[in-house]
């Protein structure tokens, strides 16, 4: 038990943590965007998975920022298949969604064994380049508390720093900007923004195609840096659980942030266990992040109702 | 008073006739994409199409096979049916199956199953524990506002890392390190329904027979009882249902406690069927959530179920045979599927490339999606 709470106060659990946390933050703000502008994008987790082969085949190629933008445009180009479907075709988006994720599931094996000539598992004899860390080695020269900070802030990639920021970002967008505001009454009340002359099926488009943009964003940051290289299935349900951290955060920027981090953080704790107890099976670990996210679902629909109580609403 | 009747039977041919249209037009358009795929990525595009189209009805084998496939398909697909005509997204089916399996073995692999009871106390207690399992997120969504599509996604991963844990430790095998348990006892396993000798139809057992009651349970539970009328009404209009005293959540609850007893079944008739006799980690090979489709072509008609499922599973047995014998991987399928779904579950018809350019003004939108549920 000691190691366990020496690992997990110390700086390198912090940064598996920032690293857990990137792509499934990067995932809760597609899916918020998704859920503010009204549809609830359960394609998260295909669109995540073709980000990831997507950048881990192009990164054979190009440069990583190049693979980094083609997850992305992978991402965004199935917002925008989903968002012809959902909205002009008028089929159920929770179908397209599952449309999506079962595309995602059987293509991106296919397009695995044909990238490597046959393997279905692994994109392990692929030279697959990954996205590069933030060396800060300098802010140790800082007196005093350097050291600390830099062991702290050193070492996290590229898409990390730009995920926190993109928290911000989508922030300022929502509460701060005229779209984000048309953006949340689109979800909340859609017939107001029609009569008020706002292009209610656009705002939805690009809020799925952003959606699906920020989700192979995630992916990249997945297959390009907490793990190089494309495996069979490898996001493991973490599009769903952002879907549920949408739920938990509030349907806010902040609350995404906190609830990825929550996460991000019991992942972590999947990702160090194994290496410290070896008496506790690795399935249960496994299946740490997905009760954690039940247990969170179930405690926040409770707050809410609470809430809803108190306001005299039934 | 008298052509009312004849009316109404005019209009159900037209709907059947129209649905059965789209339905192959979307088949068509899946397909012609296929054999691009195909055509691009294969060294012998030809043999591998005649595969994927032929193979399955080549030999009594296969054709067990197929027929097998068409079993397990009808069970998944009755068990979507239910839950979307009650426009509730419950994704549980997979871990349903998965929860259904262990009890099964867990009855099949105790004295029990030598005996008589292995096969109707194993479907029971698969049954029985599906229905549990479908019952959580119903009564969290009921109590709770708990969004269903989230919590029945995520109990699916727990059941299969449950189902990984048990077959590897506790659960007796024939040697250690083996992730399968032991064979059941015949009186465990579904006998086979056709023993001919020279004609081996093997893996067709008690199960297609099970599905086929399903199919008859699911449709009169839906339109001959007055659970299913309210059922129906709380999918058409979950709040009319309510004014018009209908408890909606008792129906929605019930609903997927109901398609949980059927994806049980279905763990019970992988794990106790011809094909496994056993319990393997990963049995169910995605098949579970393929029940989307089958349930959206058939548009969650309890009675076109089984009829999609023969059609998809000829396809789904013909890509795993193209897989065995040409370089196309049988997970090509996936984009069949996707495309199918997509096709079938928005306003696509044959005309529907006029009509994308007619660029007409998008009429007064209504919340184009269920995400209601999300709030």
């Amino acid at each position: 038990m000691m190691e366990l709470l020496i690992t997990v106060f110390s700086a390198t659990f912090f940064v598996t943590i920032i690293r857990t946390t990137t792509p499934l933050l990067l995932a809760t703000l597609g899916g918020l965007i998704a859920d503010l502008g009204g549809a609830l994008n359960v394609a998260l987790e295909g669109m995540m998975l073709i980000g990831c082969l997507t950048a881990v085949i192009v990164s054979v190629y190009a440069p990583w920022y190049v693979a980094v933008a083609a997850g992305l445009g992978a991402g965004a180009l199935l917002g925008l298949i989903m968002a012809f479907f959902a909205f002009r075709l008028k089929a159920d988006i929770i179908l397209v969604g599952f449309a999506i994720n079962i595309l995602a599931a059987g293509g991106t094996v296919f397009a695995l064994a044909i990238a490597t000539g046959g393997d279905k598992g692994t994109s392990i004899n692929l030279q697959s380049k990954a996205v590069p860390a933030v060396d800060l080695s300098f802010l140790s020269a800082i007196p005093g508390i350097g050291p600390v900070l830099k062991s702290f802030l050193s070492g996290h990639s590229v898409l990390s720093w730009l995920a926190a920021f993109l928290v911000f970002a989508v922030w300022y967008f929502l509460y701060r900007t005229p779209w984000g505001l048309w953006l949340r009454g689109v979800g909340e009340y859609p017939a107001a923004p029609e009569a008020a002359g706002i292009p209610v099926n656009k705002i939805r488009t690009l809020s799925l195609v952003v959606s699906g943009a920020l989700a192979g964003l995630g992916g990249a940051q997945l297959a390009m840096f907490n793990y190089v290289g494309f495996t069979r299935d490898m996001t493991a349900g973490r599009g769903f659980i952002a879907l549920g951290a949408v739920l938990l955060g509030a349907r806010h920027p902040v609350g995404a942030l906190l609830a990825a981090l929550l996460f991000g953080a019991f992942e972590a704790l999947a990702v160090v266990m194994p290496g410290l107890f070896n008496d506790i099976p690795a399935e249960l670990i496994r299946m740490i992040p997905f009760v954690v996210t039940i247990a969170a679902l179930v405690l926040f629909s409770i707050r809410a109702q609470r809430a809803l109580a108190l306001r005299g609403v039934k | 008073m008298s052509n009312i009747p004849a009316i109404d039977r005019n209009s159900r041919w037209k709907t059947i006739r129209r649905e059965v249209g789209r339905a192959v037009g979307a088949l068509a358009i899946a397909l012609l994409v296929t054999f691009i795929v195909v055509l691009l990525t294969s060294k012998a595009p030809l043999e591998a199409i005649t595969q994927l189209l032929t193979a399955p009805a080549s030999k009594p084998r296969t054709i067990g096979l197929w027929l097998d496939d068409v079993a397990k398909l009808t069970i998944t697909g009755l068990a979507f049916s239910l839950v979307f005509q009650a426009r509730q997204f419950a994704m549980g089916v997979q871990g349903q199956v998965y929860i259904g399996a262990l009890a099964a073995s867990y009855v099949a692999l105790s004295p029990l199953g030598a005996s008589w009871a292995g096969i109707p106390l194993g479907i029971t207690a698969a049954m029985l524990a599906g229905a549990i399992y479908g019952f959580l997120p119903g009564i969290a969504k009921a109590k709770l506002g708990a969004n269903e599509i989230v919590s029945s996604l995520m109990l699916n991963y727990i059941a299969i890392e449950v189902c990984n844990f048990l077959v590897r430790t506790s659960l007796p095998k024939p040697q250690p390190g083996v992730l399968t348990t032991n064979d059941f006892p015949d009186s465990a396993v579904f006998p086979q329904l056709i023993k001919f000798d020279g004609l081996n139809v093997t893996r067709l057992d008690l199960g297609l027979v099970f599905a086929l009651i399903a199919v008859l349970v699911v449709w009169f539970a839906l339109y001959r009882t007055s659970w299913g009328l309210k059922l129906r009404l709380v999918g058409h209009n979950a709040r009319f249902a309510e004014y018009s005293g209908i408890k909606a959540t008792f129906i929605m609850v019930s609903a997927m406690t109901a398609s949980g007893a059927l994806g049980g079944l279905l763990g019970s008739m992988f794990v106790q069927g011809q094909g496994y006799g056993k319990l393997t980690v990963l049995f169910e090979g995605g098949l579970a959530f393929e029940g989307i489709l089958v349930a959206i072509v058939a548009r969650s008609r309890p009675l076109a179920v089984p009829i999609v499922a023969l059609f998809y599973g000829y396809l789904r047995q013909g890509a795993q045979l193209m897989n065995i014998r040409t370089d196309v991987p049988a997970e090509v399928i996936g984009v069949v599927t996707a495309i199918i779904i997509l096709l079938v579950s928005s306003s696509f018809s044959l005309n529907f490339i006029t009509r994308l350019f007619k660029r007409s003004p998008a009429p007064a939108a209504a919340p184009a999606t269920v995400g209601g549920a999300a709030k």
